[in-house]
Parts: structure tokens; C-alpha cells; sequence
């Protein structure tokens, strides 16, 4: 052994009074750079729980939980992802494709824990010390894996539309339906939102696939009204719309009429195969519009022998004579009623309860009774002078047009309403050739009628008018003519924090001659010819006030559509129908309701 | 020093040039026939000044059926970089090597091999491991490779795991009264 081994150790210990070179952990943390991909952070408020996230994920690291004290309601499931680290590879896609954009990565990437089940946690929700950390990975501005414009469908320009009543819009060819079905994420949450619940994620599917049969038997389980809604639906589902959350949402109405357009009328009963075997048991419908059809359809599925009383020559209630043809062309809308009446469902048209047929006698020979007679009595507008003959209804214009009469409005029209009957009734004027003044107490942003209805029919003309209040009606020097004078409004908020109130401007008041006011500003039920029933029957301003599955006060009678709900809309309708179909069929079968 | 566009110029009279996209003045990617791609990657080097093999990767586009080979060069003189793709049949993924041209490029290949299957006959010790030791699964960058499914049965679940779908959560709760079972 030589000197040199013996000493060697010893120059070793001298290095322990020098300064280390490796730094000291964890002591003197480092930070991440700035857009480091550390840990989650979720930001609550803003997720919706669509579960992008999860459905993303390669690994499947994250689940879709629910957190104590948040429930779901329309456009939030109430869910939020909760990681699994043993599985992150913090490849941030669930950070990419985040819908809300709640989601993103902090730079925090060091936690020392002995807990392995402390890495398994609800990211923003439960308490981590990275929650508060405002650098980290974020998804850039211009980095998408969404598509967030819509595809346009083609449109007859506001020119060629005020020739006549060709439809408007028209409709999606087959590239432009599969390119919008693809935005889809498939999260669903627009199923809570759409009063029929309908299945929009496994059709909108069915679209990418091009699976038209397909798509049309997932419509029909929840509404045989497709072709129709595919084109008039308020669509509220659209308002939940996720990919609206940092884009325009997905087009569901047009995804919709895509299907059903692409299904042949003649091709209806072999796709979708409705076979029932009859139960002896009788059911009458009043009111051939959408509550009533949906109602009878789903009645006759079950075995029921359903007769719709109806008063008009034709079925489809206010979507025949509410809604014009651009919007709604005759022959569409005959494509979803005709397949109803097709599986024996007896319609009897120009037969209006209480007049040509007795209620007692719907009450004696059936088992149940659903009513749905729609709301056809114009509101009035409680002035002076309303009862002047240039002033008429809108629904009456609209029905005249929709029975190919002249509505006879003569060349300056004003019509005073907000919703979409006034809109309607303005855009028909315009096409028989009137200047068209609409006159609406509240602002623009105020108004009842569908947004695509109040652009449409500023293209087309129309001059709106916002926070204007109609005082009185009188004669014009020319007989056939009519003078309104109507005042300037200011929006007061409302004290008890309600929308804000027009309040009359005194000093503000205009007269103007026109050759038609169309008052359009709501309309009311005629319920008399239920007689002595109605005493037995809840109502609260004008409407019904059904219980469980529609049922009324009355066990055998069952209400639903427009007299019965506040949506008042087609959509809200057919689900009305449908739920009472399922309540009559507990009411008559063994399930029991009583 | 040569423009991208000099340099495209020379470079196009001999070699079947193709996708051409100058991205930036210092950066440009083009594509290149598979029999050319290594005399090609040879001239940048030895005449164009790209010294440099920065890295070299692949691209699966499996809906066309090919991987794309990419290989990002470096010219230290102008610091211009050229990324040179080159398409590959996906289901008989086979490349020239490189490594008598860039030593570290035996590296590159064999981590190729390993996450897609490509062979390059002739790369030293191409078949040892990379980084998966006792990978008995299909290459896993292979876009094929289910890894959901394989962490599934090779991991497990972590207790606690178990996912609700927002759907039927909102179904369950806000009406049920309404659902007939045609829920999907």
C-alpha cells in the first residue's frame, strides 16, 4: 500500500467545508417557465361540464364527477373532471379542446405528498396550493381544435324572397350538413334544454355518418313534428350549445331538417316500422296542431284508437295558419301530419267542438280526452278606437294567406307587436307589396320573436321601431284609411328588479295615417266549449295549469300546447303531446295515475 | 449565401422537389422521392452548408395509408434550417439509413423502429431497446395503438375512478319523468 492511498481519504473530507455544487431541494425551489404544463386549474364558474375533456383524453386520466352543492340546470351538467395523475402525461388536449376555456395547466410541477390518493383530485374544485397560480399552459388564440363558425346555409337573398313565398332558406346539401355535424362534440347538454329532449348528439352522428334512416328513427322517438321543427324551431337547444360558449353553436334545427329532407315522404312507414297491435281503449284529441299530432302519434303506437277533432279544413294549427309559407311551405309540414294519419289516426276536419260536435260526447265515448286547442283569440290592444275596420288581427292576415286570399292591406301598413306573429304578419305585408312600419313598446333586444325572424325582416324591408306605445286609434280624413297616434317610451328599471318598464313620453307623441294597423301583440284561448268541465280545470292568466303528465283537475282530461304552457312554441308542443300520451297510457293502463 | 429560392433553384434540376413551403426566409420544408432522399440529405450537407441533423422524426397519417419521414438540417454558417420530408408506405415502413452521413442518426432509427416499426437495414443496433424495455405491444406511436385500452388492462384503475355522463346525470335529475328508455 503506498503513502498515497493512506492519504487520499483525507483530501476527500476537506471538499466538506466547500460550498456543493448540486442545488438544494426542496429548499431552493425553481419555478416553471411560464407556460410550463404543471398541474390542472379549473376554473368552476365557467366549466359547464361537457366532459371535452374526459372524452379527449388518451389516457383516460380524468372522470366526470358530481361536486357537492353544484346541480346541474340547463346549459351545466353540474359535472367537473377530476384527474387521475397516475395516468396524466400533461399533454394538455383536455387544456385544447376545453369548450369553456375553464380549463388550463398551472406551472406548477413539483408536490411532494406520501398520499398517492392525493393525486387524484377535482382540479379548481378541490383546494390545491396551485389553484391561485396565474402562469402555466393556456391554449393560444389561434390554436383550435374546435371549429367555431358554423357552416352557412344558402338563403334566397331578401330580394328574390319579397317576390313571393318561396321558402328562405334552403337548407343544407349534403357536404355542408356533414362539415357542421362534424363541429359536434357529443356532450349532450343541449338534451336538458330542448323540451322534447331529443336525442341531438346520436343524430347529429347519424348526419356524419350519412345514416338518414337512422337519424329520422331517433327524431321520431321524441318528435314526429322533424320536418317542421327542422325548419321553425325556436331552438333553445342552440342557446346551451357548448361550441356557442367561444363560437356560434351548432346549427342542431338545420342538422335536423337535414335528415328529414333526405328522407323521401314514401319511405316513412318502411323506415320507421311503427307496429302496434290495437287495445280497444279511445282517446280524443282536440286540436290538430303539433301538441295534438305528436299526442295522437305516440297514442297510436301504444294500440289506442286516437280521433283528432280539428276545426279547420286542414291540420297543423298555427303552423299552417301562423306561419308563413317562406318559412314553413304547406307540403312540409303536410309530410309530417300525413304520416301520422297514416297509422290510422282518424282526423275530423271543420269540426269544431262545442259547435259541430258536443264535448259531452268526447266525455262519454272515450277514455280520455287531450286538449290542445292552441291559443287563436288575438289579445286586444285596450286603446281607443281599436275597433276601427282598418284595424286587423295578425293572425287574421296570416290566415288569409295561408288560404291564398288577398290580406287587402293596402300599400302602408303598421303593425303593432313584438313576437313573431307581428313579424310574420310585417314580412307577409311586405310581400303583398306595403311599406311596413312595426311599432313594439320595448327595445329590440326585448323582443318575443326569434332573432333570425327580426333580422330577417329588417332585410326585407321592415322598418322597426322600438319604444313606441300605441294611445289611440282614429279616422283618417280618407275612409279607407286609419290614423294612429303613438308615443315615444323611455325604459325605466324596475324597482323590484324586473325587466325594465316603458314609461310614456308625454311631450313625445306622433300621428301618422296608414291603410292597415295589424295588431299582433299575443293571443288568448277560447275555452268555453269545455263547459261545465272548466270550473275542475287550474288556470292562471288565460292558461291552463296542468299537474303530472298534463293531467288536468279532471282525471280523464289531459292539456297541453300553447293553452298550457308559457314557451308557446311548436317544440314545446309536440313535448306537451307526448307527455300526455305517457300520462293517458299510465291513466288507462295498469302503471296507474289516478 | 444562398436564398431558400437559390437554393431551390440549384437544388430542383436534380432531384424531384415537391410540397415546396418557405415558412420563414431562415425556413423552409420540401418533399423528396424515397430513392433520392439520402444522395439528397448528402448534397445539403456536403455542398449547401447544412452540417447539421437537428432531428429527425415521423409523421403517421394513417388515413392515407403513409408515414412521412421528416429530417430538420441546420446550416451553421447562415443558420437557414430546412426540414426535408420523405413519404413511406405505412404498412411496409422501410428507410436508407443515415448513419454513415450523421452519427447520431443511428440513434434517430432506432427510436423510429421502436415507436413506428420503421426498419433502416444496416443502422447499428437498431433492434435494441430505446426506451421501452420488453415492449410486446404493436410500436405505440403507431397511431393504431389503442392506449386507453392498453393502459386498461396492463394498469388498471386506480380505486375511486368511476365517471358520470353529463347527458344522463341532466336526464336523471331534471326529468325524469320525461325519458322513455330512448336514451342512448
Amino acid at each position: 500500500m503506498s503513502l498515497k492511498d493512506l492519504i487520499s481519504p483525507f483530501y476527500v473530507w476537506q471538499r466538506a467545508f466547500q460550498k456543493p455544487y448540486t442545488q438544494k431541494r426542496p429548499i431552493e425551489e425553481r419555478p416553471g417557465a411560464p407556460r410550463y404544463r404543471g398541474f390542472h386549474i379549473n376554473l368552476t364558474e365557467e366549466c359547464v361540464g361537457c366532459g371535452s375533456c374526459e372524452a379527449i383524453c388518451q389516457n383516460h386520466a380524468i372522470d366526470m364527477v358530481k361536486v357537492e352543492g353544484l346541480e346541474p340546470r340547463n346549459g351545466d351538467s353540474g359535472l367537473r373532471p377530476k384527474f387521475d395523475y397516475g395516468r396524466c402525461c400533461w399533454c394538455a388536449l383536455c387544456v385544447d379542446i376545453c369548450t369553456a376555456r375553464s380549463l388550463r395547466l398551472s406551472n406548477h410541477y413539483a408536490w411532494v405528498t406520501e398520499d398517492p390518493d392525493a393525486f387524484h383530485f377535482i382540479a379548481g374544485t378541490d383546494a390545491m396550493p396551485w389553484n391561485q397560480n396565474s402562469l402555466g399552459y393556456r391554449r393560444d388564440d389561434d390554436y383550435h381544435l374546435l371549429t367555431h363558425d358554423r357552416i352557412e346555409m344558402d338563403a334566397l337573398s331578401p330580394e328574390e324572397s319579397l317576390k313571393g313565398f318561396d321558402e328562405v332558406m334552403k337548407g343544407y346539401t349534403e357536404e355542408q350538413a356533414l362539415l357542421e355535424a362534424d363541429r359536434c362534440v357529443e356532450c349532450g347538454i343541449c338534451v336538458a334544454t330542448c323540451p322534447a329532449h331529443m336525442s341531438v348528439p346520436d343524430y347529429i352522428k347519424a348526419v356524419r355518418n350519412k345514416d338518414w334512416e337512422g337519424g329520422l328513427k331517433l327524431l321520431y322517438e321524441t318528435n314526429p313534428f322533424s320536418t317542421t321543427c327542422g325548419r321553425i324551431c325556436t331552438h333553445r337547444c342552440e342557446t346551451d350549445c357548448v361550441l356557442g360558449l367561444q363560437g356560434t353553436p351548432i346549427a342542431i334545427r338545420w342538422l335536423k331538417r337535414a335528415i328529414a329532407d333526405r328522407v323521401p315522404a314514401e319511405r316513412y312507414a318502411e323506415i320507421l316500422n311503427d307496429t302496434f297491435t290495437e287495445n280497444g281503449k279511445k282517446v280524443a284529441i282536440v286540436g290538430a296542431g303539433p301538441g295534438g299530432m305528436s299526442a295522437a302519434y305516440y297514442l297510436r303506437k301504444q294500440g289506442y284508437g286516437v280521433t283528432v277533432f280539428e276545426a279547420q279544413a286542414h291540420g297543423g294549427g298555427m303552423l299552417r295558419y301562423g306561419v308563413p309559407s317562406y318559412r314553413l311551405p304547406e307540403n312540409q309540414l303536410d309530410k309530417d301530419i300525413d304520416y301520422i294519419r297514416s297509422l290510422g289516426v282518424d282526423v275530423r276536419f271543420n269540426t269544431r267542438v262545442g259547435q259541430d260536435v258536443p264535448f259531452s260526447e268526447l266525455m262519454d265515448n272515450h277514455d280520455a280526452i287531450f286538449i290542445a286547442t292552441g291559443l287563436s283569440s288575438p289579445m286586444k290592444l285596450r286603446i281607443d278606437g281599436e275597433e276601427h275596420p282598418r284595424v286587423v288581427s295578425g293572425l287574421k292576415i296570416l290566415d288569409d294567406v295561408a288560404k291564398g286570399q288577398d290580406p287587402g292591406v293596402g300599400k302602408r301598413v303598421a303593425v303593432i307587436g313584438g313576437g313573431n306573429v307581428a313579424m310574420d304578419a310585417a314580412r307577409v305585408s311586405r310581400r303583398v307589396g306595403a311599406d311596413v312600419t312595426v311599432l313594439y313598446r320595448r327595445r329590440i333586444e326585448d323582443m318575443p320573436a326569434d332573432p333570425e325572424e327580426i333580422h330577417e325582416s329588417k332585410a326585407e324591408g321592415c322598418h322597426l321601431v322600438p319604444q313606441a306605445i300605441p294611445v289611440k286609434i282614429k279616422d283618417a280624413d280618407d275612409p279607407n284609411q286609419v290614423v294612429i297616434v303613438w308615443g315615444e317610451a323611455e325604459m325605466v328599471s324596475d324597482a323590484k328588479g324586473g325587466r325594465p318598464r316603458p314609461v310614456l313620453q308625454e311631450d313625445r307623441m306622433h300621428e301618422e295615417t296608414y291603410d292597415t294597423i295589424v295588431s299582433a301583440i299575443g293571443q288568448g284561448g277560447d275555452y268555453d266549449f269545455m263547459g261545465e268541465c272548466l270550473g275542475s280545470i287550474e288556470q292562471k292568466w288565460g292558461k291552463f295549469i296542468p299537474g303530472a303528465y298534463q293531467q288536468t283537475g279532471v282525471s280523464k282530461i289531459f292539456v297541453g300546447g300553447d293553452i298550457a304552457n308559457s314557451t308557446a312554441d311548436a317544440i314545446s308542443a309536440v313535448e306537451d303531446g307526448h307527455h300526455a300520451a305517457r300520462g293517458i297510457h299510465r291513466f288507462l293502463s295498469e302503471e296507474g295515475l289516478q | 449565401m444562398a436564398t431558400p429560392t437559390a437554393l431551390l433553384d440549384e437544388l430542383g434540376k436534380r432531384y424531384t422537389l415537391s410540397e415546396i413551403h418557405i415558412q420563414r426566409d431562415d425556413l423552409l420544408f420540401l418533399k423528396v422521392t424515397k430513392p433520392q432522399a439520402v444522395r439528397f440529405l448528402k448534397d445539403l450537407r456536403d455542398d449547401a452548408g447544412y452540417t447539421h441533423l437537428t432531428f429527425m422524426t415521423n409523421i403517421d397519417y394513417i388515413e392515407d395509408g403513409r408515414f412521412t419521414l421528416t429530417y430538420m438540417l441546420h446550416n451553421y454558417d447562415t443558420h437557414h434550417e430546412i426540414g426535408v420530408h420523405v413519404d413511406l408506405d405505412r404498412d411496409n415502413a422501410e428507410m436508407d439509413s443515415i448513419h454513415n452521413l450523421w452519427a447520431q442518426g443511428r440513434t434517430y432509427q432506432c427510436e423510429l423502429r421502436e415507436m413506428y416499426g420503421i426498419r433502416f437495414p444496416g443502422s447499428p443496433g437498431l433492434d435494441d431497446d430505446f426506451c421501452l424495455e420488453g415492449w410486446d405491444q404493436i410500436p405505440p406511436m403507431r397511431k393504431e395503438f389503442d392506449i386507453v385500452a392498453f393502459s386498461e388492462e396492463r394498469f388498471g384503475n386506480r380505486p375511486g375512478r368511476g365517471s358520470t355522463d353529463p347527458r344522463e346525470h341532466m336526464g336523471t335529475v331534471m326529468y325524469p319523468e320525461h325519458r322513455d328508455g330512448t336514451e342512448h
